[in-house]
């Protein structure tokens, strides 16, 4: 290896990368967060089967999980100024085109996550066993306070083995978002390898970055499942 | 600026004059992935000693690594060390003529088949261990038991899971196009080039994905009608 690595330039460098780990956990909270909203909303709207909505929710979804979210994130990037400029630019005085491009990135992961969840969360609300509903009913539950006090309960630990693998998913797609002139951990890395001519170091750094705190994420989440093992209801 | 249908077409038309090299490089990893992940997944479940350990250490740090890390960090590798490497071996291609898309296979491979060897491993706990009892009972061998019994048994439990494994790839084939390799993506942007035209180019590119991933679905749907079928008898 000799010249091309060197542990004092990846001690120098370990830094300078991590200081930017603020950009992803930025893009992954707000993508999540206004993710999981959506996710519900789609979800619920799926349930009750809202005539033309789910329809055209059912072509989103295939949509967002056909495509890359790379293109997602482009189309996004290129699309909405194209679309809503004019719009923007007359309401709000805003000029789309010289917005950072992050928020570009993060209407795309919200787009796509709201697809990616709204499922999990359909599927999670669907497999708890209508009988449960009923016993709320039976003893002289409205609607709303069995779907938050019987089902939600019973759903969301179905739901979230899943939520965290999408969780980390999220995390790890941010890695995309240099190509769209982001500087993430791996924007950062990028930049000081052209820099300095030494990328490994960076790239190395971004890799150990991603990796370590995927797994600290996947930790949390085994955490919180296990703590949620409790009451689970027995199939007989 | 405003969405032009005549760029868009010509998009689409190089989009999908490059569907092969895409459809290539999913259909090439995902069957060699495959065989690799039922690999790593019987000798985890076997529990062989040290190579189950290496697995179980090596398979949970690497899905903690992003597909574009891993390309961009194997490129750089195969970059710097493609010349010593090829006098050592007395190749005569200089790295020029090396066609960039084997980084892109090695990586894509590596990523899917740990996460394919999971799936698996999952698949394994469907089984009832009377299966394999079942199968030595008759004097088959340990490894006819898997293949004839075994296997043919987790095909039904897998296919949902492969079938998002498969999208899955479709979906990250795309980023080999940042090691300069021209697939569905890239190649939907070349008349983007000329025409500064990028939206259309994407737009061609996800409408081409989209397409090849309904058609996966279709298969896999099918797929899964007929493989489930022994199920129903059974019941």
């Amino acid at each position: 290896m000799g010249n091309y690595f060197s542990a004092e330039r990846f001690v120098h460098i370990f830094p300078k990368v991590i200081s930017n780990l603020s950009v992803n956990l930025h893009i992954v909270f707000w993508s999540m967060l206004l993710g999981t909203v959506l996710g519900i909303i789609v979800a619920v709207l799926r349930i009750y089967r809202v005539p033309v909505v789910s329809g055209l929710l059912g072509i989103y979804i295939s949509f967002m999980r056909g495509t890359p979210l790379l293109v997602q994130m482009m189309i996004s990037f290129y699309g909405i100024p194209i679309v809503f400029g004019a719009l923007f630019m007359q309401l709000f005085g805003i000029n789309l085109n010289r917005l950072d491009p992050v928020i570009f990135v993060e209407i795309a992961i919200v787009l796509n996550e709201g697809a990616f969840l709204g499922e999990i969360f359909r599927g999670a609300i669907t497999s708890v066993p209508a009988v449960q509903a009923e016993a709320g009913y039976s003893i002289g539950m409205t609607g709303a306070q069995t779907f938050y006090r019987i089902v939600l309960p019973q759903a969301f630990k179905v739901a979230l083995p899943h939520y965290g693998v999408d969780f980390i998913g999220v995390f790890q797609n941010t890695s995309l978002v240099f190509i769209l002139g982001v500087v993430d951990i791996l924007g950062k890395a990028k930049t000081l390898g052209a820099a300095t001519g030494h990328s490994l170091e960076g790239y190395l750094s971004a890799a150990i970055v991603y990796i370590a705190f995927s797994l600290l994420l996947k930790g949390a989440f085994l955490l919180a499942e296990s703590r949620m093992k409790n009451g689970t209801a027995k199939n007989v | 600026m405003s969405f032009s249908i005549s760029s868009f077409l010509e998009s689409l038309q190089s989009a999908i004059s490059y569907v092969p090299v895409t459809l290539k490089l999913t259909a090439i990893t995902f069957v060699v992935s495959f065989f690799l992940g039922a690999v790593i997944a019987t000798v985890r479940y076997y529990r062989i000693p040290v190579l189950s350990q290496f697995f179980a250490v090596f398979v949970t740090v690497y899905l903690g690594l992003p597909t574009m890390v891993a390309l961009l960090l194997y490129n750089l590798l195969f970059m710097t060390f493609y010349g010593s490497f090829a006098t050592f071996f007395h190749i005569p291609v200089p790295i020029s003529e090396v066609n960039p898309i084997i980084i892109g296979y090695f990586t894509l491979i590596m990523g899917t088949t740990c996460s394919i060897s999971e799936s698996i491993r999952g698949a394994f706990r469907g089984i009832e261990k009377v299966q394999f009892e079942a199968g030595y009972s008759i004097g088959l061998s340990r490894f006819r038991t898997l293949t004839r019994i075994v296997f043919p048994q987790m095909v039904p439990i897998l296919l949902p899971g492969m079938q998002n494994s498969l999208i899955g790839l479709l979906k990250a084939s795309n980023l080999v196009s940042a090691i300069s390799v021209i697939e569905v993506m890239a190649g939907a942007l070349l008349p983007s080039l000329l025409y500064y035209s990028y939206l259309e180019g994407y737009v061609a590119a996800a409408l081409v994905y989209w397409l090849i991933g309904i058609a996966i679905e279709i298969v896999a749907h099918y797929g899964e009608k007929y493989s489930g079928k022994y199920l129903k008898k059974t019941a």
